[in-house]
């Protein structure tokens, strides 16, 4: 796959390009803001990242920005210097990138025609790094990476769940308390509160626990949007958009969570499809196959998602971005104990994501509220973190008639990729597991 | 394994080797007599608790080589290929009904990885027959905070034990088992000694038998062979090559060990947990008996896979220094990640002390001979540069 052709993704919603543009906008005026002397961090998207907006420290998501990196064509050159500076150039591609991307001595420069060399004009720089220490590689590029920026570097731990609930996502929201260990919650409290110490120190400002309320209901508010944005899309047939739009829309805004901006935007997302949906629209008219995206986002190659509704009527309609916005992340009874509400959030992140059974009974009661005809499963090939039961899994929607497709690829690094491959590939599980198991049925 | 005569000549040696050698012969007695044993996975699971409860540990092992079937079909590509066989001879029924219970900790991401699938394995493929699994949720961060998590993660433990045990265990039994490990770790030291001696007694393939070892075999027993073994190890003849200290992957037979020793070497240390992490820092006796427990698994000198880059770079340094070495060897094998984001920040720092280095990532289980070739280059290049004061 040529990294240098661009992309022919056809995005179709107004919140779509509106939080482009104002994720676009924010990123300058941050840079403006890091240039005149604030304090900027940098978190893993695991990290509880409502203490930072609570006290109104700037930050970006790795994995964001991995992903517009990715978008803007950059892994080749990052990995190069990866290699130059005698680091392996294939690993941990998700999270070694903003690492690699501080070593370009050209990042923050301009070409000839003065167009920024780095991704957006490069990534500000940050006095923080904050990671959990959900991987044995992930602290290690955090401490690298904050070591090249001069930047201080912060590690949360994690745990593991010993409560194994199958059919979380029905009651979570308002019951979290009894989905977690206690003595996790516990933990999870205090590592907050230490957390909260630093920061205070670090930055001068005071944590103020109303103000933690507040962002949590902002939270709260966001997320039912993005419940009701799903609830709606699974129920159209055809549906309305794709995940073209709905990913790129909610994964922007998702970083943003816990501002009025962000609430606003959910609820216009929501709205901007229900009228589409009202009026009947359809997405890819001819729509007779429904296909849920499991992994992280092609970045490097959106268009991928649309190069199978022309030809078959497929529509990868469901990925994870929209999904556990609307079942993961809401925490009603905030106002008794915001720090134990925001713990239950962040601790569950790797439950739910990287573990079965959290993982595979979601997947398939998703499945089937979108009744989906077939699920196509990126695993990264050395990525620890991203190692979450594929085998149960696949077992657990295909024992339900799903099929699932499973294949090897990168969601950033486009070194890996080869689309024609990747697309003939899916283009047969199509034809052979989809179609032809319809064709049986009937 | 091939032996120097002092070592074959060595009642103590070759009980150690048989053990070695043959690592189910221990625990095929054990069963025979009725007694429990423990199957033990992941470094960090305090064998003083096992002893104490009357239990005994043996850790899960493979061997390279052959198909693996199961792991194939449930693990991903992320999984290194040690793990992969390890987790093969677990659900495949090799250890059968050989052990009472397993217990796993998170000494890496990948045994995490492994807890998990065993776990979703029993709930929704009971007919494997599994046994009990324990997990052992240590972390490794060092604060206070964490210090005390860790007591209440080890209080639980100690109620698993109690269970297989089918009794209680009194802190005197903890105290007590644990001033035998430590009788043990210091036996270990004593011969280390004198692989660390200049000139080495000791090579690094057999100090990697007499630690190996001792994880198949009773506590007692082993710690009285290390301490034979040491006295009679004082007059081997003297050894000569380079000193090389080998950090990376563990290895859990002696094959690559003589390779290198082959070639000009003597191994005078190794950091990982078949060698001399697995006897470093004593169980502080005097401490209450979980709090000295954590005390010693937590705060031994920092692994590859949970530590920060600037925390392996300095307890290499250290290592490196303490063993007298005068090379270092990195070696991982493939799917085998964390130490190489160390690597570049570890080597500029031993090259500013002088330290040469020897580099082998993504290495295959077993070596290919194509890798085999390439590393015994390197090895030989690495001795004509110090030949000629490059």
């Amino acid at each position: 796959m040529p990294e240098k052709s661009k992309s022919s993704v056809v995005k179709k919603l107004r919140a779509t390009a509106q939080a482009s543009a104002y994720q676009k906008q924010w990123f300058f005026d941050l840079k403006q803001q890091v240039e005149l002397g604030a304090e900027f961090a940098y978190l893993n998207a695991d990290v509880p990242m409502e203490i930072f907006r609570a006290m109104d420290i700037p930050f970006v998501v790795n994995q964001w920005w991995a992903a517009i990196c990715g978008a803007k064509q950059m892994s080749s050159k990052y990995y190069e210097l990866l290699r130059r500076a005698g680091y392996r150039d294939d690993l941990c591609s998700y999270c070694a990138t903003a690492f690699a991307e501080s070593l370009d001595p050209d990042d923050r420069k301009t070409d000839a025609q003065g167009k920024p060399l780095g991704p957006w004009g490069g990534l500000p720089q940050p006095t923080l790094a904050v990671t959990r220490l959900t991987c044995d590689c992930q602290a290690k590029i955090f401490e690298l990476f904050a070591r090249q920026h001069g930047a201080t570097f912060y590690a949360m731990e994690n745990t593991v769940a010993r409560k194994v609930p199958l059919d979380w996502f029905d009651e979570i929201e308002d019951d979290w308390e009894s989905f977690y260990d206690t003595d996790r919650l516990d933990l999870a409290v205090e590592e907050l509160k230490q957390m909260i110490r630093f920061l205070e120190t670090k930055t001068g400002k005071m944590f103020d626990i109303n103000r933690l309320a507040e962002v949590m209901e902002l939270v709260n508010e966001q997320e039912l949007w993005y419940k009701k944005t799903r609830d709606l899309i699974a129920q159209c047939a055809p549906v309305p958009v794709t995940v073209v739009d709905t990913i790129n829309a909610v994964m922007q805004a998702q970083w943003q969570r816990g501002t009025r901006w962000a609430a606003d935007h959910a609820r216009g997302l929501y709205e901007e499809i229900k009228a589409l949906a009202d009026s009947g629209e359809a997405a890819v008219p001819n729509e007779k196959y429904r296909l849920m995206w499991l992994g992280r986002g092609i970045w490097h190659d959106f268009a991928f998602y649309q190069r199978f509704e022309q030809k078959y009527g497929a529509v990868f309609m469901w990925s994870m971005y929209l999904a556990m916005g609307a079942d993961a992340y809401i925490r009603h009874n905030v106002q008794e104990d915001p720090l134990r509400a925001l713990a239950a959030r962040y601790i569950g992140l790797e439950d739910f994501l990287h573990m079965p059974p959290w993982n595979s009974r979601w997947y398939l009661q998703q499945a089937k509220q979108n009744r989906i005809d077939g699920v196509v499963y990126m695993v990264p090939e050395n990525c620890m973190q991203a190692v979450e039961g594929s085998y149960f899994i696949k077992k657990t929607l295909e024992d339900a008639g799903i099929p699932v497709l499973i294949f090897k690829a990168d969601p950033v690094d486009a070194r890996k990729w080869n689309a024609q491959s990747m697309t003939e590939l899916v283009e047969d599980f199509i034809e052979n597991r989809i179609i032809n198991k319809a064709g049986e049925q009937k | 394994m091939e032996l120097r005569d002092c070592a074959a000549n060595s009642t103590a040696f070759r009980r150690l080797l048989a053990a070695y050698e043959n690592r189910e012969m221990y625990l095929r007695e054990w069963k025979e007599k009725g007694e429990k044993v423990i199957g033990v996975l992941g470094a960090d699971v305090p064998e003083e608790l096992l002893a104490a409860a009357g239990l005994h540990a043996v850790w899960i092992y493979a061997l390279p080589g052959g198909n693996l079937p199961l792991a194939d079909q449930y693990l991903e590509y992320a999984f290194d290929p040690m793990v992969r066989a390890e987790f093969e001879k677990l659900v495949d029924g090799t250890y059968g009904a050989l052990l009472d219970g397993i217990v796993i900790s998170n000494s890496t991401d990948v045994l995490i990885r492994l807890y998990l699938y065993l776990r979703e394995l029993k709930r929704t493929e009971p007919e494997r027959a599994l046994p009990d699994v324990a997990y052992i949720d240590w972390l490794f961060s060092r604060n206070l905070l964490y210090q005390q998590y860790n007591e209440k993660t080890l209080a639980r433990f100690r109620e698993q034990v109690e269970i297989w045990a089918g009794r209680s265990v009194s802190d005197e039994e903890i105290v007590e088992a644990s001033s035998l490990c430590n009788r043990r770790r210091q036996a270990l030291r004593t011969l280390n000694a004198l692989r660390t001696a200049v000139p080495p007694r000791v090579s690094g393939s057999e100090m990697l038998v007499a630690i190996g070892s001792g994880l198949f075999m009773d506590v007692c027993e082993h710690a009285q062979l290390i301490e034979q073994l040491a006295q009679e190890a004082a007059s081997w003849p003297e050894l000569e090559g380079v000193r090389l200290y080998y950090t990376g992957s563990a290895q859990v037979t002696t094959e690559l060990y003589q390779m290198i020793e082959r070639s000009g070497y003597v191994i005078v240390g190794e950091d990982h947990d078949w060698g001399d992490r697995f006897y470093e820092r004593d169980t502080n006796t005097d401490l209450p008996v979980l709090r000295a427990l954590v005390d010693r698994y937590m705060l031994r000198e920092f692994s590859s896979k949970k530590s920060l880059v600037a925390q392996r770079v300095k307890a290499l340094d250290g290592l490196v220094k303490t063993a007298g070495a005068e090379a270092v060897l990195f070696f991982t094998h493939v799917y085998e990640e964390p130490a190489s984001w160390d690597y570049p920040s570890q080597r500029e720092s031993l090259h500013s002390s002088g330290i040469g280095t020897i580099h082998a990532a993504k290495m295959h289980w077993p070596l290919t001979a194509q890798e085999c070739a390439e590393l015994k280059d390197k090895l030989l290049a690495h001795l004509q540069a110090r030949q000629e004061g490059k």
